[in-house]
């Protein structure tokens, strides 16, 4: 049956069935077979600036997860936006540059970084000026346009957009394990921009539109649920060094955070980097969903295997249409 | 090195790359249409037996419906590469075939999705974060969807070709041209230049993009008077200067050469532009993207005074 249809029999049938289990369990996810892990591991780790140091805090902070890298092609995918002058929209070059060479030194065969920037066409142009492309090169990472790869088509493992697949880029499947990299930052339409919305960045603009027309129309929460269930994320590597607050994912103000976030599950992942900004995950609508069926939120499925969690945090500056999401200590 | 050197260079690695399929992919072994119709307008001035499999091939990739996709394999649904398509088809075929007839009328039929009377009145009335006029609307990257700036700009290109070139000169399509010119127009940024889509989201100015900047001029050369125009043009100029980028710098070049004829900074700035492309491509280990290869060859050309997107009337 069309998932469309599929989806509109079952959500009718939720409606006539209404009560609070409805409210808070989608239809959607009664169809998904649950893919937590039983834990998940999240590392927060102190970084006060982009430095050489990063090399050293990323080894050891990668060691405490016990990774099996040995023979793996490792894909780097930060969040690669537009370059605008001062301002630290994209995942800071350096720590890209550590990432690659931590996963190196711990066996990888092969690391290369990619991405398919949403709004810029001109993908090498936000490369060059954002300072990456000198990284890179100089470290002699290879990096790939996800927007202009060769794309293949791969049926959806969830249902919340109602497209049956997605053309993704054959670098993304074809790595072995692929590490989300985000800015930690605010966005004017999800609330927040983690490592799970940084991976709108491998569907396709030249299938999608830039940016990623298509899927802001099916619904930026549902889209990203659909991308991260049909793209596996092995790990994250989220950049908190220097986060963005208000009006987010470009025009916001700067936030130094001084944290990096290491963790084995998006979710989990997303759902301290949103405390770390003093938000609450629970209200972001599509990290909510993710934790009944993709990933760990709760506290007692998440292992904090270095910093905790601060007692207060003042909450990152939002968007009005967002301030339900700050959570007040 | 001169421009008929670096070009001829520039058309012998294009031909080398092209696929057995007679079409070209981005980089690897994917045919792309819009890689395929960058490279037939690159290679159009020199008829071989290469071009004649190329517009085989790109005639072999229309839909049913007229329109084309984006990649070989793709959904049958056309999207923004049908205005390149017929944009290649009219300049490499003699006379009106019927791809060509079937491409032009999918173009003249084809809108986004603020066209429709319910999203119109939702856009302007309740989803307001994005300042934009939704009566003026253009055309999407993919059926369904809003209208950009850079679908728009080809589309216009195409059609306004089209009707210089005889190929329909229906009230429809003029009326298609004037609403879409009209859109371009709306989404500018505020000090000139356009980004992908709008020119004020969320209460702030967003920055121009240069591809989005240039392509929207080529499309805008009847209205070089226009004061935004000329903003956009000297916006454009000041950009240029150090662009580290071989793709956007060929598009900037394309776009100032169409206007060197009314703006002596756009004469003077065309030649150092040109030298600075020539200069980067010859620097350049290799270029392994078939479309930047072919705007750099289109740009070189341009600035010889041939430009395959230019349109005067």
């Amino acid at each position: 049956m069309n998932p469309d249809r599929r989806r509109l029999i079952i959500s009718a049938a939720g409606v006539a069935v209404g009560g609070m289990a409805t409210a808070r369990l989608l239809p959607e996810e009664m169809l998904l077979r649950d893919r937590r892990p039983r834990r998940s591991r999240v590392a927060i780790i102190a970084a006060q600036e982009y430095s050489e140091s990063l090399d050293g805090v990323l080894v050891s902070g990668l060691r405490e997860f016990h990774l099996n890298l040995r023979g793996k092609s490792v894909l780097l995918k930060p969040n690669l936006v537009e370059y605008i002058a001062g301002v630290e929209v994209n995942t800071n070059p350096v720590l890209v540059g550590a990432a690659a060479q931590a996963f190196l030194k711990l066996g990888a065969d092969s690391v290369v970084v990619g991405e398919g920037p949403g709004h810029q066409r001109d993908t090498y142009l936000v490369l060059a000026e954002s300072g990456l492309a000198d990284q890179l090169r100089s470290q002699k990472i290879n990096f790939v346009d996800l927007n202009r790869d060769e794309l293949f088509k791969v049926p959806t493992r969830a249902t919340y957009t109602g497209l049956e697949h997605l053309w993704l880029p054959g670098t993304v499947l074809k790595s072995d394990f692929v590490v989300s990299m985000p800015k930690i930052k605010t966005h004017h339409w999800a609330g927040v921009t983690l490592s799970m919305k940084n991976m709108f960045g491998v569907v396709p603009g030249t299938k999608y539109g830039w940016p990623k027309n298509v899927l802001h129309w099916k619904g930026i929460h549902r889209s990203i649920l659909d991308i991260c269930a049909t793209v596996p994320v092995h790990f994250v590597i989220a950049d908190g060094v220097v986060a963005m607050e208000g009006n987010g994912p470009l025009h916001g103000t700067h936030r130094h955070l001084g944290k990096i976030v290491l963790a084995d599950d998006p979710v989990a992942a997303d759902f301290t980097c949103a405390r770390l900004m003093g938000l609450d995950p629970h209200r972001v609508w599509h990290l909510a969903r993710a934790a009944q069926f993709l990933g760990n939120g709760a506290y007692d499925r998440i292992d904090l295997i270095a910093e905790g969690l601060p007692l207060r945090t003042n909450p990152f500056d939002v968007l009005p249409e967002f301030a339900s999401l700050q959570m007040r200590f | 090195m001169d421009i008929t050197t670096v070009t001829a260079g520039l058309r012998e690695t294009l031909n080398a790359n092209q696929r057995p399929t007679g079409a070209w992919g981005y980089r690897g072994i994917q045919d792309s249409v819009e890689s395929t119709c960058l490279a037939i307008l690159a290679l159009r001035q020199h008829p071989s037996l290469k071009l004649t499999r190329a517009t085989k091939a790109l005639m072999a990739l229309q839909n049913a419906d007229g329109s084309w996709p984006a990649f070989t394999g793709d959904d049958p649904e056309g999207c923004w590469t049908t205005a390149l398509a017929v944009l290649s088809l009219m300049l490499v075929q003699q006379g009106t075939t019927k791809p060509l007839a079937s491409g032009i009328q999918w173009l003249i039929g084809a809108r986004g999705r603020e066209a429709n009377w319910l999203w119109r009145w939702k856009l302007s009335m309740v989803e307001t974060k994005v300042h934009f006029d939704p009566a003026k609307f253009g055309w999407s990257w993919v059926s369904g969807t809003t209208s950009w700036v850079i679908p728009t700009a080809f589309a216009l290109i195409a059609l306004a070709q089209a009707r210089q070139r005889g190929y329909n000169r229906t009230a429809q399509l003029d009326g298609r041209v004037d609403l879409g010119t009209s859109m371009l127009l709306d989404r500018m940024c505020p000090g000139g230049g356009w980004n992908s889509g709008n020119g004020v989201a969320f209460g702030v100015a967003l920055a121009p993009h240069i591809d989005a900047t240039s392509i929207a001029l080529l499309a805008l050369t009847n209205l070089e008077g226009e004061p935004g125009v000329q903003r956009s043009v000297y916006w454009l100029l000041n950009r240029l200067a150090g662009c580290p980028s071989l793709y956007s710098l060929a598009w900037g070049v394309l776009a100032i050469a169409a206007y060197r004829r009314i703006c002596p900074e756009a004469r003077e700035s065309l030649r150092d532009r040109a030298e600075e492309l020539m200069r980067l491509t010859e620097d350049a280990a290799s270029i392994e993207d078939n479309c930047t290869l072919a705007v750099i060859a289109l740009a070189l050309e341009a600035v010889n005074g041939d430009s395959a997107f230019e349109v005067r009337t």
